[in-house]
């Protein structure tokens, strides 16, 4: 379960989250959409404190993941990214081989005998793995955009995270792609709390169970006319 | 005048200038290479000098200052990569960051005679290493700290940071992104960085000519304490005291290699930079 409460975000004295208090449900898929600079990847980015590097970022109130403040300034920040995923909007590989790139975020807390049996499980979950079993040393690099965004996907279930940030995951990829993804998505839905950051309302509509519309920094209030996209959480799977 | 005139008029004065400079480096090497060549003979690099360098080689010229130029990057590299990684990966952006970039520039462009005199009172007289390599290495370490930081430095920031984020977002720790990521992602800035130290080092002869080099007397230091001979010492007290032509020529001989040798290590440095452009763009 995901809480936030009068949460604000600003940046160098400019507001761009204001006093947002919502809950999430876990083992859901919450679908995030608003236009450009409406705040939608700086909520996603809180929530695992990539902001911290940037000087004049400042927040308030508070954002409890499984009960933790991922806002306090005492919380371990590499736990908690660890237990939030972020999938960036293009996908990154490292110029190293597929199996390196998957074990990437694990390799201190496993052995390399571990690496194929792991890298096959992960693989296999985000629907890659026969794709690429037989080419497990060649360079991430080489694998098409929408391989590297799954490979980067997987990446991230190896550090097996209990929260996944979608931002804008399939805007760089075509039709087929993104079909793959959001269909890999709707699996990983029983083990994961899923936020996806889309500007796509079609896409958003299909793939979750709730919709949030965030405008100038706020959640719309259920009145407001984006109402009609928000499905009945007890529908969706 | 119109804009095609003054257009035609902007390039002609660019280009003579590009050329001039060109031309510059050309008769530069031209003269170097008829004046040094004829010196040059098949034990030149790898025979002692005899007769006070009349004849002979210059191998423990040369191996001098391939030690002196060593030792320094060994000393300097280790505090030019701490303060880089500091200053990126640690310091925010602001004014105390800026403030150490404006200090590394200021030090890149204090005079190397200063460099000489109080790093000999310091390393030679303060903590007693006298006129030896050991002083020499050091000052020299000092003087290459800018440009290896410098160097250093653009080659992590030019680092993209979707690496650094990618790494935040898999929750590795600081000193993980660095080790895993920072460090082997810009191998070959820093690789680039070193090879300009050392040829700035192999350049550079006022600060070490009389706190670490000697022209007679040892030929390959065997204690902390003893100096060592180097090719710009050998080339400037043949140069300046030599009357006898041959000793003129040992030291034009003795000039082309220790241009030879910075000519490498730029010619190093770039290849390494073409390939630190390419990996930075994957």
């Amino acid at each position: 379960m995901i809480q936030f409460k009068n949460f604000s975000a600003s940046f160098g004295g400019r507001k761009i989250l204001q006093e947002l208090t919502f809950s999430l449900p876990a083992n859901s898929i919450t679908s995030i959409i608003g236009a450009s600079g409406s705040g939608k990847t700086t909520l996603l980015r809180a929530l695992c404190r990539m902001n911290d590097r940037i000087e004049n970022f400042r927040v308030g109130g508070s954002i409890l993941v499984d009960g933790m403040d991922v806002c306090r300034p005492d919380t371990d920040v590499y736990a908690l990214r660890r237990k939030v995923g972020l999938i960036f909007q293009k996908p990154c590989v490292f110029p190293k081989s597929i199996i390196d790139n998957v074990v990437f975020g694990i390799r201190e807390k496993i052995t390399k005998k571990d690496y194929p049996d792991l890298a096959e499980k992960v693989l296999r979950e985000v629907f890659l793995w026969e794709e690429v079993k037989d080419r497990l040393e060649e360079k991430a690099t080489t694998l098409s955009q929408g391989q590297q965004q799954r490979l980067t996907l997987a990446r991230t279930l190896a550090v097996e995270p209990e929260v996944l940030l979608m931002d804008e995951p399939t805007s760089s990829l075509d039709p087929k792609s993104t079909a793959a993804i959001e269909k890999l998505v709707q699996s990983l839905k029983n083990r994961h709390t899923i936020l996806w950051v889309t500007h796509q309302h079609d896409q958003a509509q299909s793939i979750a169970d709730r919709v949030l519309v965030i405008e100038k920094g706020q959640v719309l209030p259920l009145s407001a006319p984006i109402v009609r996209l928000v499905k009945p959480f007890t529908k969706a799977g | 005048m119109n804009a095609i005139t003054a257009e035609k008029m902007v390039l002609a004065l660019i280009g003579g200038v590009t050329f001039l400079i060109v031309a510059l480096l050309f008769s530069i090497l031209g003269v170097m290479l008829a004046k040094g060549l004829p010196a040059m003979h098949s034990g030149f690099l790898f025979d002692a000098s005899r007769d006070f360098g009349r004849s002979g080689g210059i191998f423990y010229q040369l191996t001098g200052t391939l030690m002196l130029m060593a030792v320094a990057v060994l000393w300097s590299l280790p505090v030019a990569l701490g303060s880089v990684l500091f200053q990126t990966e640690y310091l925010g952006a602001g004014k105390f960051k800026n403030l150490l970039t404006q200090l590394t520039y200021i030090l890149n462009a204090t005079p190397t005679i200063l460099f000489g005199l109080v790093g000999y009172i310091f390393f030679g007289v303060y903590l007693d290493a006298g006129v030896s390599w050991v002083t020499g290495s050091l000052i020299l370490a000092v003087m290459i700290l800018p440009t290896l930081q410098v160097s250093i430095r653009e080659a992590v920031e030019a680092l993209p940071e979707k690496y650094r984020e990618t790494g935040m977002a898999l929750g590795l720790s600081r000193p993980t992104q660095i080790w895993r990521i920072i460090l082997p992602q810009s191998f070959y800035g820093m690789v680039t960085g070193v090879l300009l130290g050392l040829a700035r080092a192999a350049g550079e002869t006022a600060a070490i000519m009389f706190t670490a080099t000697t022209f007679s007397g040892i030929q390959f230091p065997q204690l902390f304490s003893d100096p060592v001979p180097t090719l710009q010492t050998h080339i400037l007290v043949l140069a300046q005291e030599a009357a006898n032509p041959e000793s003129i020529a040992q030291a034009w001989g003795a000039g082309l290699v220790l241009l030879g040798l910075v000519f490498l290590l730029t010619l190093a440095a770039w290849a390494f930079r073409t390939r630190m452009v390419m990996e930075s763009e994957l």
